[in-house]
């Protein structure tokens, strides 16, 4: 069986971590500044008042003016999301994450291990914790899993046989079938709202009509394929990240906070000569927020320079100043061989030569004897703002 | 079971470059200084007055002195007029 865990409005939740009172308050996840104005996910209370998730800012604020916006926290969504995660693999749970608050393993290796397919999603329910109210919903195929699941009342356990899958999909709400909303809409005027009648339609005149997506989505309804689930690679989790004394606002002045971090994670004696796959740059925001992107490289390097080049404009899209920069390795090559260069480049003996040097003087006088300088404010009348020291352990 | 591969997470705090020391000085009513850690001033060559940050919480307001010592060494001091101190400092 492929086993789907749920829950729904992760990010509020985890966002709501830090403010455990709002929970029982009419609120809301904030819209991404330079995004959309539309509402994340909201909380029972707002629901209650008539605030729904994918609302626009405006209409929510009148629908319930007491209405409090949260602000997105990425970073620790994805810190509390990947604590989860771990939960279920010390569990014994391959699991391959879709998204953040979604998951999906399956359970044919551990049914024996706990004594059956309930007892094993019990297990990873218990795993996850109640304070998260997650669902599980297990079926012979991905799509009917996720809608168990979504149908799932929290820490409950809703399992589809594929005997009963098309009685089951029938009567929900065609919003449960990932579409584009185009699509949805165009379905909805010619009066198609539950799975059950998308699945009802000849697959030959849906794609005429809605194109290849609207025939993913026919296929969908009719209960998906029986694809397998694999069980990610564990991450790399290699991190390494820099406090600063206050709030850094200058783009020059974190590309170079940024380079100093990306010289130091390379050089983590954990890397073991593996080569960087996906890495991940985060930052916790002034005012509490915080912001992460992550950037999977097309051929796993350990160049400098073009780590640099794949994270380093993402840094303009910061909306706030930082007080911590982190930089974590996701994923890591298997393998460690590297094809030699026929020329030295530029520099390159120099630079061994200059590295050489620092790992001797840090031997002799210890960790944190070695820093580089960091311009910070080089125009700024107060001489200590001027330039920061970043501690090189490298 | 799935095997971890192990976390490893380090956190660095940067430090600010030029911060300034504490220092003890003797200065004339005028404010002009005398003594610097117990050295005699032979030379004010400079002074200067930094006002900044004043929007904020922690506004800035020194004034500053470029002194030859005793022993020949430069050195500069400043006043923090806001916590009524005397700091030597490096990079000024």
């Amino acid at each position: 069986m492929i086993a789907c865990l749920l829950i729904p409005g992760f990010e509020l939740r985890a966002a709501l971590r830090k403010q455990p009172g709002l929970a029982l308050r009419p609120a809301a996840l904030s819209p991404v500044a330079g995004t959309e104005p539309v509402l994340g996910p909201v909380t029972a209370e707002a629901e209650r008042l008539g605030v729904r998730p994918g609302m626009r800012l405006g209409e929510g604020l009148a629908t319930c003016p007491e209405l409090v916006l949260v602000e997105q926290d990425p970073a620790a969504a994805e810190q509390a999301w990947e604590e989860i995660l771990r939960a279920l693999e010390d569990t014994g749970f391959a699991v391959d994450p879709a998204a953040v608050g979604c998951v999906y393993f399956e359970t044919r290796g551990v049914e024996r291990l706990y004594g059956g397919l309930e007892p094993a999603l019990r297990r990873a329910l218990t795993a996850v914790g109640t304070a998260w109210d997650p669902r599980a919903g297990a079926a012979q195929r991905r799509f009917a899993a996720l809608a168990a699941a979504n149908v799932a009342r929290p820490g409950q356990i809703l399992v589809v046989s594929d005997e009963r899958l098309r009685d089951f999909l029938a009567p929900l709400p065609l919003e449960l079938v990932p579409m584009e909303p185009r699509r949805r809409a165009e379905l909805h005027e010619l009066g198609v709202k539950r799975v059950g009648q998308l699945a009802g339609l000849p697959g030959s005149a849906v794609a005429e009509r809605l194109g290849p997506d609207g025939r993913r989505a026919w296929g969908l309804a009719r209960g998906g394929k029986a694809a397998r689930v694999r069980g990610r690679r564990p991450p790399a989790e290699i991190v390494e990240a820099l406090q600063f004394p206050e709030a850094i606002a200058n783009e020059l002045t974190l590309r170079r906070a940024f380079g100093a971090l990306v010289e130091t994670l390379l050089a983590r004696p954990e890397r073991k000569g593996r080569f960087v796959r996906k890495l991940a740059l985060s930052a916790r925001l002034v005012g509490g927020g915080s912001w992460r992107r992550s950037a999977t490289l097309r051929d796993p390097t350990t160049e400098l320079d073009r780590i640099k080049a794949a994270l380093g404009p993402k840094l303009a899209e910061l909306p706030a100043p930082v007080l911590e920069l982190r930089l974590e390795l996701v994923e890591l090559t298997e393998h460690d061989g590297q094809q030699l260069e026929l020329l030295p480049t530029a520099g390159g003996e120099l630079n061994v030569r200059l590295r050489e040097g620092l790992r001797q003087v840090r031997a002799s006088t210890g960790s944190g004897s070695v820093n580089q300088v960091v311009e910070v404010a080089p125009w700024s009348r107060i001489p200590e703002a001027r330039a920061l020291f970043v501690p090189r352990d490298d | 079971m799935v095997a971890h591969s192990g976390s490893a997470r380090v956190v660095r705090a940067a430090g600010r470059l030029n911060a300034p020391r504490a220092a003890v000085v003797e200065a004339r009513v005028d404010g002009t200084p005398v003594r610097v850690n117990r050295l005699a001033v032979e030379v004010v060559r400079e002074e200067w007055r930094v006002v900044d940050r004043w929007w904020t919480e922690e506004p800035v307001s020194r004034r500053y002195f470029e002194v030859v010592l005793q022993s020949g060494e430069n050195a500069v001091v400043f006043r923090d007029e806001e916590k009524a101190c005397w700091f030597t400092q490096r990079g000024a």
